[in-house]
């Protein structure tokens, strides 16, 4: 015990003897040897602010003034530069383009535009949407430049540990490889920002505006605060119809979710059945209705069901009486009808969907189970269903998120209705059907997006929740 | 005893193999009788939807395909060209959008890293809100791009648009078991390495799946080629169908037929490659 | 998830306060910029080797009319360079959405509703109409449908070319052999059924009766655009002040519910297809096929009836030639009937009022954001000159709104232009709200139509109070739909 702790004091003298004569050779160096040191010995703490300016060289530091700056002290010239220009870019931008963006992001424009006098004026939609994109591109500087003050700290603690800076070489073949998942992540990230997440947040932006009605460009727009909030929640006609479809839309969607994802699954289980001889021509016939555009089938449908439609051709030639199937009291037969019509459309989608996962299943578990001696039923219901919802779960929420947001089925079947006891907008109406009433049929962009908004938080907290909590998301490996 | 067992047992397996097929007919009876309705109202003689006699037209002729085809100077009714503009940008977005989803799914389903699990969340959360919402957005942003009215613009919001919908390729992914993977890793391979020779052979049926949807999508779609296709000569299909009166219903069934051609084609084509997964045998080690 | 809305929140609180302090500098270089020069666009130079993209309807382009009109426009200016062109685009595109972002027509045609959309927000041009060909021979009404006031100022923002007015359309050839003698009470060589709407549902119920596959009047009742005439002949409108003040809506007004009650009772003649638009989509082939004696629709798609009707007579055995004439000599249009006083359709000796209706001017109007407004002047000049609108009337069939080409036509065509002036024919009104308007009423009528066909116990509208309140109610309705968010 003893011989022991005395060694490692001696190895410890020994060492601050070397570094004692090391340090009177180089003063200077070894005041940043000693940092350096601190700074291995605290490799782990790196995101304590306090302790990262104590220990950070002179590289990092200039690194931290001119992007770039510290990496090319360690000669990693090409990531240096890289950074350098990024900087360079980036300032460009914003004298150029960006700065005056965020400015009109917060005015939304100053001069009216009179297309009459050729003056073109201030376009407060495009101000506002161009500003959002140069909040992004502040946002991608501030990470671009928090990721190069990490990547030459993360040099320096390197080189303290005894290596080398890493070579251009090294970093481009660990994003080949380790950090794959960032090249291959990179390009969907970018589009899906700017064409899905930009427009979102567009629309969420809207809500806060005065957007709508006589106030679309070139009238100026400006910032209103929560008045479209307090407006939906004073109005007496909004939150009634409001929570009328919401229920119905929730209905729907669970209802049309679990339907079509019976039908589907079944049809993809009977299909795969051993005694089923031509498959291919058997799947085929669900496949001619995916093969017709939705739209098509929806005017199809629409037309079979009207009054003057051959079904009710057959009924009166039978000498029935006509039934209005989709007319204005037809609240449940068309919203039956839109059930009917939407398994139509999407049980070929998840029949194919479920074929191609059911085939990739491991018949190892089969052959298993039936030397086990297990019946049939027993075998789909402990080894096919579970496998199968397991790894469908992801179908099912996109399904479910589908159905709840289904604008074409009753934009088609039963448009243009608005009944009593709603607000601009017909019992079969979804929230999206009647979002559409408001914001393009009526203009009432703001209010819309103020509804949406409301909208997307339930929902996304209810869709949130459910998929949190499913085994698709928590146990992800359960079949590997 | 033994005998009248396995009577009994062939007699409700052919029990159960006729009823299945008796499913199969409903099942398909169901599916094709809409779909015949509109290939014999295509060759409806007059172009109404009411002059037939009950469901099926009364007289019969080729009027409206060879209208569709040649009827193509007068009120911009370009038919063929319409075909070809919507082939051009379903291919390609084809190709960009299968690409990205599998790169997507593939890599959130294999790799562990920091931000996977509020990207998931993330995407989840961003498909609810509803799309047409966005589209004055996305039109302003494309005058911005200078892409309105090129079909170009259209496959890049298609194939950007394309990877929100990676969830159900990754459940494919997560049912790949990880040990292939392992050996491969142990062997050295690097991950590149790893999905081109083990991930892509095997994802063969949901590659396949996404390639006919993200086909289909555009193929079918109307309102994004609507908001950004200003001339006709420009429009794809669906549109040019949207904007036919309503008294040619003759003419728009023709049209929708052989806009379903392509589409059944393509999967007789590519069935033998949807089914054919793991159970090949070829990743048994 | 909670850092995103941080932000947001943050974004948006220092926006506002923002605006705020810019607030006071708008003002000023509003104040700047908002010298009123009208026609500053259209006192230059013709513009010279300048293309004109030109968006006209689609049955101008189908019938050739639109062909020959581009042709002759460019022959005419050829020295000059100037070159029409089809904009190649949908009729209704929407120019507030392409127009700011170059993506426009230079010129487009229109209906006054959807053109005159444009012209709150600035997005077509007021145009100097004195110096117009067509001016002093285009009815004041027709003028009026393309006037707007912006800051107490009034303008006038498109050149109207035709007149449209729902027709009566009927088959000639389905009138009983000696309606002479049994439907000409008053001796005018015109049939009874034609004149007013209690012969035309007396005449019907006998065909209902005689066979019950043939219908005589037949129409989609629900249709607001054509049932809206019925309200308005008993003393009902739109809005309020000439239809230019959407805060007062008149649907209820007078007896309207008297139109109502005639609503109901011609559904009684036909069937559930009056509630949605199977019968507007089959009087084509119906009509042709002789299982409809009448309908009402708009001049613009008489070729079409003609077309359909020729057809049938073809595949009848009649030669091309022959299946056409006949076809143009037993489908006619006239204008609508009368109405009886009492608004009761089975009061056949009671006094008679002329029927109001509603309709729309069809014109030209130039974009706002045109290179080329004096040549787009130009070419709307030439659009509507005499000749290129007796030729509109001549390959379309539509009714001219100048009134030398009325005169010179005579018959139909001059009924219609008399109807305009009477004020009997009704102009949409020219304004945004009408967008509003159009869900509620469409909804309300179908719900009208369908009591038609309801068991006796749940009809909603037995009496005419009940119908009166169903106006005052979706009349509430259209307003809430205006105001409520407003």
């Amino acid at each position: 015990m003893s011989t022991k702790l005395s060694l490692k004091s001696k190895t410890k003298k020994i060492g601050n003897d070397v570094k004692e004569k090391f340090s009177k050779e180089h003063m200077k160096e070894s005041f940043e040897n000693k940092k350096e040191e601190v700074a291995v010995k605290t490799v782990y703490k790196r995101d304590n602010i306090k302790h990262f300016f104590q220990t950070a060289n002179s590289n990092v530091f200039a690194s931290m003034c001119l992007m770039g700056l510290g990496q090319l002290m360690y000669k990693q010239i090409v990531k240096g530069l890289i950074y350098l220009s990024f900087e360079i870019l980036s300032i460009v931008y914003f004298v150029m383009y960006g700065g005056k963006a965020i400015y009109n992001f917060f005015t939304l424009g100053l001069i009216t535009g009179d297309p009459w006098l050729e003056i073109a004026g201030d376009n407060s939609v495009v101000m506002m949407l161009m500003g959002i994109l140069t909040w992004f591109i502040v946002v991608l500087t501030i990470v671009m430049y928090y990721t190069n003050i990490k990547d030459v700290y993360n040099t320096q603690i390197r080189v303290l540990k005894g290596g080398m800076p890493e070579k251009i070489g090294e970093s481009l073949a660990q994003l080949a490889d380790k950090k794959f998942y960032k090249t291959i992540l990179a390009l969907p990230l970018i589009g899906v920002l700017i064409f899905n997440v930009l427009p979102i947040i567009f629309m969420i932006l809207i809500a806060f505006t005065d957007y709508g009605g006589d106030i679309v460009p070139p009238e100026l727009i400006s910032w209103v605060g929560l008045e479209n909030f307090e407006k939906l929640a004073t109005l007496g006609e909004i939150a009634p119809t409001f929570l009328k479809i919401l229920s119905w839309n929730l209905l729907w969607a669970f209802s049309s979710t679990f339907i079509n994802y019976a039908l589907g699954l079944g049809l993809a289980i009977l299909l795969n059945k051993k005694c089923v001889k031509g498959k291919a021509i058997w799947r085929g016939f669900p496949i001619l209705a995916y093969a017709i555009p939705g739209f098509i089938t929806l005017i199809g449908f629409k037309f079979m069901f009207s009054v003057g439609g051959p079904i009710n051709q057959i009924i009166s030639d039978a000498g029935g009486d006509v039934i209005s199937f989709l007319g204005i009291d037809a609240k449940w037969t068309a919203r039956a009808i839109g059930l009917v019509v939407n398994a139509w459309i999407s049980v070929p989608t998840i029949m194919l969907l479920t074929t191609g996962i059911l085939s990739n299943m491991n018949t190892d578990l089969y052959e298993a189970a039936e030397i086990d001696g297990a019946s049939k039923r027993k075998q789909f219901f402990k080894i096919t269903l579970p496998f199968v919802i397991f790894s469908t779960t992801p179908v099912l929420i996109s399904q479910f998120i589908g159905n709840f947001n289904n604008f074409g089925i009753f934009y088609f079947l039963r448009g243009g209705l608005t009944l009593d006891g709603y607000f601009l907008a017909s019992d079969t109406d979804l929230l999206i059907n009647w979002l559409y009433n408001l914001s393009i049929d009526n203009n009432y962009y703001a209010i819309g997006a103020a509804i949406s908004l409301v909208i997307f938080i339930i929902t996304s907290a209810v869709s949130l929740g459910v998929y949190v909590r499913s085994d698709a998301y928590k146990k992800e490996d359960t079949f590997r | 005893m033994i005998k009248k067992n396995s009577k009994n047992v062939k007699l409700k397996r052919a029990a159960s193999t006729s009823l299945t097929y008796a499913i199969l007919i409903g099942v398909s009876i169901v599916f094709l009788f809409p779909c015949l309705w509109l290939i014999l109202a295509s060759f409806s003689k007059s172009g109404s939807i009411y002059s037939f006699d009950g469901f099926f037209p009364s007289e019969f002729s080729f009027d409206s395909f060879i209208t569709l085809f040649t009827d193509t100077s007068s009120s911009g009714y370009n038919y063929p060209k319409w075909f070809l503009n919507t082939l051009f940008i379903s291919v390609m977005s084809c190709i960009f959008s299968t690409l990205l989803v599998i790169a997507t799914a593939y890599t959130v389903s294999r790799f562990e890293f920091k931000a996977k699990k509020p990207l998931m969340k993330t995407t989840l959360v961003l498909g609810m809100f509803p799309s047409f919402m966005g589209m004055t957005a996305v039109y302003i942003l494309m005058t911005q791009f200078n892409l309105v009215n090129s079909h170009w613009g259209l496959i890049l919001i298609y194939s950007c648009g394309a990877p929100m919908g990676y969830l159900v390729q990754k459940g494919f992914f997560d049912t790949i078991p990880t040990s292939i993977y392992e050996a491969a890793r142990i062997d050295g391979a690097s991950n590149a390495k790893v999905f081109r020779t083990i991930t892509l052979p095997l994802s063969k049926p949901i590659i396949v799946f996404t390639a006919l949807t993200s086909f289909t999508w555009p193929w079918s779609d109307f309102i994004l080629p609507k908001l950004l296709l200003k001339e006709k000569d420009m429009y794809t299909v669906a549109v040019g169908l949207m904007n036919l009166g309503e008294t040619e219903f003759s003419r728009f069934a023709a049209g929708a037929v052989f806009i379903a051609v392509p589409i059944v084609i393509l999967y007789f084509f590519l069935i033998k490659y949807m089914i054919s997964g793991m159970t090949a045998g070829a990743v048994k080690e | 998830m909670k850092k995103t809305i941080k932000v947001l929140s943050i974004m948006i609180v220092l926006a506002i306060s923002l605006n705020m302090l810019v607030g006071c500098n708008v003002d000023e270089l509003r104040a700047k910029y908002s010298h009123a020069t009208t026609f500053k666009r259209f006192s230059g130079e013709l513009e010279e080797n300048v293309t004109l993209r030109v968006l006209d309807n689609d049955t101008a382009l189908k019938q050739g009319y639109f062909d020959e009109l581009i042709e002759a426009f460019n022959k005419k200016y050829e020295d000059k360079g100037i070159v029409a062109v089809d904009a190649n685009m949908d009729s209704y595109s929407d120019l507030a959405n392409d127009g700011p972002y170059g993506y426009g027509p230079d010129v487009l045609y229109q209906a006054n509703d959807v053109l005159m959309k444009y012209a709150t927000s600035k997005h077509i041009l007021p145009l100097p109409i004195e110096k117009l060909d067509c001016y002093g021979q285009v009815s004041e009404k027709a003028w009026d449908a393309y006037k707007t006031t912006i800051n107490s100022k009034e303008y006038t923002c498109g050149v109207p070319v035709n007149i449209q007015m729902p027709m009566l359309y009927y088959r000639k050839d389905m009138l009983p052999a000696d309606w002479q003698s049994s439907w000409d009470k008053n001796n005018n060589e015109v049939p009874d059924m034609l004149e007013s709407w209690t012969e035309m549902y007396a005449f019907s119920k006998e065909i209902r009766q005689l066979d019950d596959d043939k219908y005589g009047y037949m129409k989609s009742l629900f249709d607001p655009f054509f049932s809206l005439g019925y309200m308005l002949t008993y003393g009902g409108y739109i809005f309020g002040e000439d239809n230019s003040d959407p805060s007062e809506i008149g649907l209820a007004a007078g007896n309207a519910e008297l139109g109502i009650q005639m609503i109901m009772q011609l559904a009684t003649i036909m069937n559930e297809e009056a509630t949605d638009d199977t019968i507007t989509l089959n009087a084509y082939s119906k009509m042709a096929k002789g299982e409809y004696f009448a309908t009402m629709t708009t001049p613009d798609v008489y070729s079409m009836f003609i077309n359909q009707f020729a057809m049938e007579k073809e595949s009848d055995g009649m030669s091309k030639a022959d299946a056409l004439k006949y076809a143009e000599e037993n489908l006619l249009m006239t204008t609508i009937p009368t109405s009886p006083l009492s608004g009761d359709l089975t009061d056949r000796d009671g006094e008679q009022i002329g029927s109001k209706i509603v309709g729309g001017i069809n014109g030209y109007a130039i974009s706002s954001y045109t290179k080329s407004p004096v040549a787009s002047l130009e070419f709307v000049n030439f659009a509507t000159n005499y000749d290129n609108v007796m030729q509109r009337n001549e390959m379309l069939g539509v009714v001219p709104a100048r009134l030398d080409a009325v005169t010179a036509l005579g018959g139909m065509e001059l009924n219609v232009y008399e109807f305009l002036e009477d004020g009997d024919l009704v102009i949409m009104p020219s304004i945004e709200e009408m967008a509003q308007f159009w869900p509620p009423m469409q909804t309300f009528l179908s719900d009208v139509v369908m009591d038609a066909f309801r068991d006796e116990n749940k009809r909603k509208f037995s009496t005419l109070t009940l119908m009166k309140e169903g106006l005052n109610k979706v009349s509430k309705q259209i307003f809430d739909a205006i105001y409520t968010l407003k």
